[in-house]
């Protein structure tokens, strides 16, 4: 298991330019309305359990206030809002997370003595996934002809990665610059910042 | 992943008034024209090659209706700095994707919005090699255009000029095309990643030809160098049909219906075009026409076109040699990824401010083993665009991925637009199970050949040279693909070709298909400028026959 | 980047490069200049032995503040772009006190009897290290991906912007010479005459090359290339050959090219506001749009014009008078 990950940005919060021209009035509408995440309304609550435990082997996030990420992903599958692909080799987007999240429980319990993924412990669910993704499946009828790295990677994790990355905890974490409309940047070029973004990072690698 | 319900369910271009576009509020004045008599053209889809199209028409003097499935939006007020939100610009509705390399589609390379996909394109606006244009008798592969390149390079001229693109005065490759309409652009520093590794390997680069301005022109401001170029232009510093092509149709007297999804063409008892059937606020319509204009990009215009079929077209409008969805191609956009030690920040800028196209021009390099070219560029992607290109292409996650998003500022990538085959098996055709409205859905086969393996491979290893000669280190490969084209190509010969060189369906002559899904072969370049000199060149054919 | 001691201080510190304590340090710097020109101009003037003719008074006065209008134009203008370029480099500091310091010691013109050798020396200076800001711009471009190319003329140091600060520190001379000197007004307007038009050919092609960038979106901007060259030939004739024919003429359009200093800055006011979301965007648009600082040298150039035809006109009624005296 890799270190637990340290900001390069510490300090820095993209948020702190709400009230500056790198904000505009309609997103700060999206962020403000995103603030309550919705209602869980499609996935019964163990599933929904199940796929919170996924968020956080998938982001583990060490701050007081956690990005939400399962609310969304339940509300766009009560929405019916797809990516716009659907891969032959998948079922449709809801069969296909129904699917994929009863699987990696069937996987779990067959890997670990019957207990499913929620009762293991961090470093024990991140080798499940490890395994699920390099196709080393314990259940395999429990996927019922679904190519387990395709949901994994296709579906599961890409959907997890984009929402938490579009949200300005992860942004400022990363030393992203932001929203950025009306005001863009001025400085483009290397060793050169405009006031409004991050300050430059520091990492170990390079301390 | 929108999670809110849609605001833009309400079609805007209604009563008379379309929304000004550069504007937050507001509307402009537009000509509305009566359904059951019939107009001039309708032309279904309102991106680069609808938009084009109709405006010239309209400018002809002749009745148009333009139709688009998408809203009508004002990007000051609803494109917000939001990769999620924003993707209400993309055609999200699925689309079955299959074959031994199933494409992703969505986001990735098709649009739906009045606009088309230019509301979100990056803007990297190239020409054709000549010689692409008679591909098979010049070059061995492909097909040939019914074009000759001089009318298309006129063609780009004018695209060009009306786009007011960004350019560098004097372009390395291919004969002179002058100097662009506006300077180009201050290249960021991921562009000089891309710099210093072509002037480290002796190959040339070039400031990339971008479709925004970099001085102010009508009501459009500089870019900004915000750099969410793929999630819409909120300033409107981007020239997309939205706010170039679209507001001169209006402003000519062509009528515009958005959130209006064509279903068919309907075709009288003589099997001619007589109009379409439309969904628009809640309620099936028909629109008569004397002539009627597929647009809808490589996969939604066969879809129409096959989704038409009558007793007398049973297999669809156009199709009766079973051409119509084939010789789909898309572009290999395989990259190479590589970390810096100082922060190169590529989030400033338009995301490919630096281009090589060196691979479209070197035929005689001896380590040229396939046909066709690639050129690449520079990359700057959004912070939940990239994590999905690490985690598809490695399956990171946990601290792992936290730490190489960590390094998000330090990256800088090359992604190649490299040429694929056109294959007859590459193809659109129609699902069993229906949408919303109980059209058929799309299903999309597509496979690699070994020629396009080959390019891949080159590309992806001179790229990684590059990288390195430019200072990259802990390189890493991703595989993917953008654009489409083709799907009812044109040609001369009704055997093989799906149109003619002007884009009329063989055998129903008041047909006509004007968008990408035109291109017979698709090059080594971002199709856009392509498109928008084609449909360019169709309207003046159009309007030629007809006032001659 | 081991001898850029501000730069990496302020990066260790801070984590940011100048920002806004480089800002404060410009400010703080223009400020003493003020003062400095101030105290420097402070001088009484009414104690003037010799009684000078009007012209010789005018020419002076237009002189002195043309070169003290190049200087705040380098002041202004390099202070902006170098904060543009974050003042990553060290000697970047040095061009906006430069020009603070050629300002000052340009109002502090016109001298008389005393030699002034402080202001000599600033005028020298500022022509030296205009001089060496060639030399790093030209630098700071071919190290550059790309060279000598028209991305790098663009956007990267101007070659032409640190020819303000010579010119300034030039007209500074000319104008403590000529107010040391009594009797070779003619020759001193000669030498204005060429330097002036030396100078709109110099900044007019800078503004070309710009606008040129900005791709003559509005036809105003094609003012600035035409006006200046046509008076720089006009002046370039007069120091050639001196003449009154047309004089007065040129005196006018030497005019138009000092009011077109004015207007312009007006007119890179409304561009800025034609950036996104323009003056309310300020910290972005008035670096990014175009400068605010730039044309009012034209305004400079316009009176040291100006004042090379006053001198001229000086020295031609000078031998007149001489010639009406010998005769009685
Ligand atoms: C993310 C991304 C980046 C890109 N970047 C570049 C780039 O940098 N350079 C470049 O050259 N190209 C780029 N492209 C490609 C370029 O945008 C497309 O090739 C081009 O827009 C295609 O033009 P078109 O007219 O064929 O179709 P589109 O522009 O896609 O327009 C088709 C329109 O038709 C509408 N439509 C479809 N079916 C129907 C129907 N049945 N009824 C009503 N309306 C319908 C759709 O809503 C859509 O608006 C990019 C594409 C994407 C997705
Ligand atoms: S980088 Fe320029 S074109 Fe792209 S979104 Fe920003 S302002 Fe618009």
């Amino acid at each position: 298991m890799s270190q637990p990950f340290r900001t390069p940005y510490p300090g820095y919060d993209v948020l702190d330019k709400w009230d500056s021209p790198s904000f505009d009035d309609q997103t700060r509408e999206v962020l403000r309305a995103r603030r309550d995440p919705p209602p869980r309304r499609f996935l019964d609550p163990n599933q929904f359990a199940l796929l919170e435990a996924l968020c956080a082997v998938v982001i583990p996030q060490r701050r007081p206030e956690p990005v939400p990420i399962a609310p969304f992903i339940d509300a766009a599958l009560h929405a019916g809002r797809g990516t716009g692909t659907r891969f032959a080799t998948m079922p449709p987007e809801r069969d296909a997370w129904l699917r994929g999240l009863e699987a990696i429980d069937a996987e779990a319990r067959a890997a670990f003595d019957g207990r499913g993924f929620c009762e293991l412990v961090r470093p024990k669910q991140a080798r499940l996934l490890r395994s699920i993704d390099r196709g080393d499946c314990r259940a395999p009828e429990a996927w019922q002809e679904m190519p387990p790295q395709k949901f994994f990677r296709a579906l599961l994790l890409k959907q997890i990665v984009q929402i938490y990355y579009s949200a300005p905890a992860a942004m400022s974490e990363i030393g992203y610059g932001g929203p950025a409309s009306p005001r863009g940047y001025v400085r483009l070029k290397v060793g050169q910042i405009d006031p409004w973004e991050a300050p430059f990072g520091t990492w170990e690698d390079q301390a | 992943m929108t999670q809110d319900a849609p605001r833009n369910d309400r079609p805007r271009a209604v009563n008379g008034h379309a929304p000004d576009v550069f504007k937050r509020e507001g509307q402009v004045p537009m000509r509305e024209y009566p359904k059951n008599a019939p107009v001039d053209f309708v032309i279904v889809g309102a991106g680069c090659g609808g938009s084009v199209l109709a405006a010239k028409l309209a400018e002809a003097g002749m009745s148009v209706v333009l139709f688009d499935a998408g809203p009508f939006f004002q990007p000051r007020r609803d494109f917000a700095s939001d990769e999620r939100e924003q993707e209400k610009l993309y055609w999200l509705d699925p689309r079955i994707s299959d074959g031994d390399d199933p494409i992703e589609l969505g986001a990735n390379n098709s649009g739906r919005a009045v606009g088309g996909s230019s509301v979100h394109f990056q803007m990297v606006s190239l020409r054709f090699r000549p010689e692409w244009f008679k591909a098979r008798s010049k070059l061995g592969y492909g097909r040939d255009w019914p074009v000759d390149w001089r009318e298309m390079w006129r063609y780009y001229d004018e695209v060009e000029e009306a786009l007011k693109i960004s350019g560098p005065i004097r372009y390395p490759w291919g004969p002179d095309r002058g100097r662009y309409p506006y300077r180009e652009h201050e290249v960021n520093e991921a562009g000089l990643v891309l710099a210093r590794g072509a002037e480290a390997l002796g190959v040339d680069w070039a400031p990339t030809p971008l479709c925004t301005v970099s001085a102010p022109s009508g009501k459009s401001p500089p870019c900004a160098y915000r750099g969410m170029c793929k999630i819409g232009c909120s300033i409107n510093a981007k020239q997309s049909m939205l706010i170039t092509y679209v507001p001169r149709a209006i402003k000519a007297g062509a009528e515009v219906r958005d959130l209006a999804m064509v279903g068919r063409i309907e075709t009288g008892a003589d099997g001619r075009a007589t109009g379409v059937s439309y969904y628009r606020d809640g309620k099936w319509r028909f629109q008569k026409a004397e002539n009627v204009v597929a647009a809808g990009y490589s996969i939604e215009t066969p879809r129409l076109l096959l989704n038409s079929s009558t007793a007398q077209h049973p297999q669809g409008l156009g199709n009766a040699d079973g051409l119509v969805g084939r010789n789909l191609m898309v572009h290999a956009n395989d990259a190479v990824w590589g970390e810096f030690d100082e922060e190169i920040r590529w989030y400033k800028g338009p995301p490919s401010m630096a281009t090589c196209e060196h691979w479209n021009y070197a035929d005689d390099d001896p380590s040229k083993n396939f046909d066709g070219g690639y050129s690449f560029m520079s990359q700057g992607p959004l912070p939940g665009d990239f994590a999905g290109t690490l985690t598809s292409s490695t399956g990171m996650f946990g601290d792992d991925l936290l730490e190489a998003m960590g390094r998000y500022n330090r990256m800088a990538g090359l992604k190649m637009v490299g040429e694929s085959m056109p294959q007859v098996d590459n193809r659109v055709t129609l699902a069993d199970e229906t949408d919303e409205l109980g059209l058929p859905r799309a299903k999309v086969t597509h496979s690699f050949c070994d020629n396009d393996r080959r390019l891949q491979g080159h590309g992806r290893k001179f790229m990684s040279r590059m990288m390195r000669a430019a200072g990259g280190k802990n390189l890493f490969e991703t595989q993917s693909t953008a654009h489409l084209m083709g799907g009812c190509p044109m040609g001369d010969d009704p055997e093989t070709s799906v149109t003619d060189d002007m884009g009329r369906v063989w055998n129903v002559d008041n047909l006509w298909i004007c968008d990408g899904s035109l291109m017979p072969t698709g090059g080594g370049v971002n199709p856009a400028m392509t498109i928008l000199a084609n449909a360019a060149r169709i309207a003046d054919r159009i309007i030629d026959a007809r006032f001659d | 980047m081991t001898h850029d001691r501000i730069y990496d201080t302020f990066r260790r510190r801070t984590r940011r490069p100048v920002g806004g304590i480089g800002l404060g340090a410009i400010v703080a710097g223009v400020g003493l200049g003020f003062v400095a020109a101030g105290l420097a101009a402070r001088r009484p003037r009414s104690a003037n032995p010799v009684k000078r003719s009007r012209n010789k008074r005018e020419a002076l006065r237009l002189g002195r503040d043309g070169a003290a209008i190049m200087g705040a134009s380098v002041l202004f203008d390099s202070a902006l772009e170098h904060l543009r370029g974050d003042f990553r480099r060290d000697e970047m500091y040095v061009a906006p006190l430069t020009g603070a310091t050629a300002m000052a010691a340009a109002l502090a013109e016109p001298r008389r009897r005393k030699r002034g050798r402080v202001l000599e020396v600033t005028h020298l200076s500022s022509v030296g290290i205009g001089i060496a800001g060639m030399g790093f711009h030209l630098r700071n471009i071919s190290r550059r991906p790309g060279g000598i190319s028209w991305n790098n003329l663009f956007y990267a140091a101007p070659l032409g912007a640190p020819g303000a600060l010579i010119m300034s520190g030039l007209f500074g001379m000319v104008t403590h010479r000529m107010a040391q000197a009594e009797g070779y007004e003619h020759l001193h307007g000669r030498e204005l005459a060429c330097l002036t038009a030396l100078a709109l050919v110099a900044e007019s092609g800078e503004v070309a090359l710009l606008h040129f960038r900005g791709a003559f979106h509005d036809k105003a901007m094609y003012l600035p290339v035409t006006l200046p060259p046509l008076a720089a030939a006009g002046l370039m004739a007069q120091a050639i050959y001196p003449h009154r024919h047309f004089r007065r003429p040129l005196t006018l359009l030497l005019r138009a090219v000092e009011g077109l200093g004015y207007v312009g800055t007006g007119f890179h006011a409304l561009g800025v506001a034609r950036n996104s979301a323009g003056w309310r965007n300020w910290r972005q648009t008035t670096l990014a749009g175009p400068p605010m600082p730039a044309p009012i040298s034209f305004a400079g150039l316009g009176k040291t014009g100006r004042a090379a035809l006053d001198l001229l006109a000086v020295g031609e009624d000078q031998p007149r008078q001489n010639k009406e005296r010998a005769a009685i």
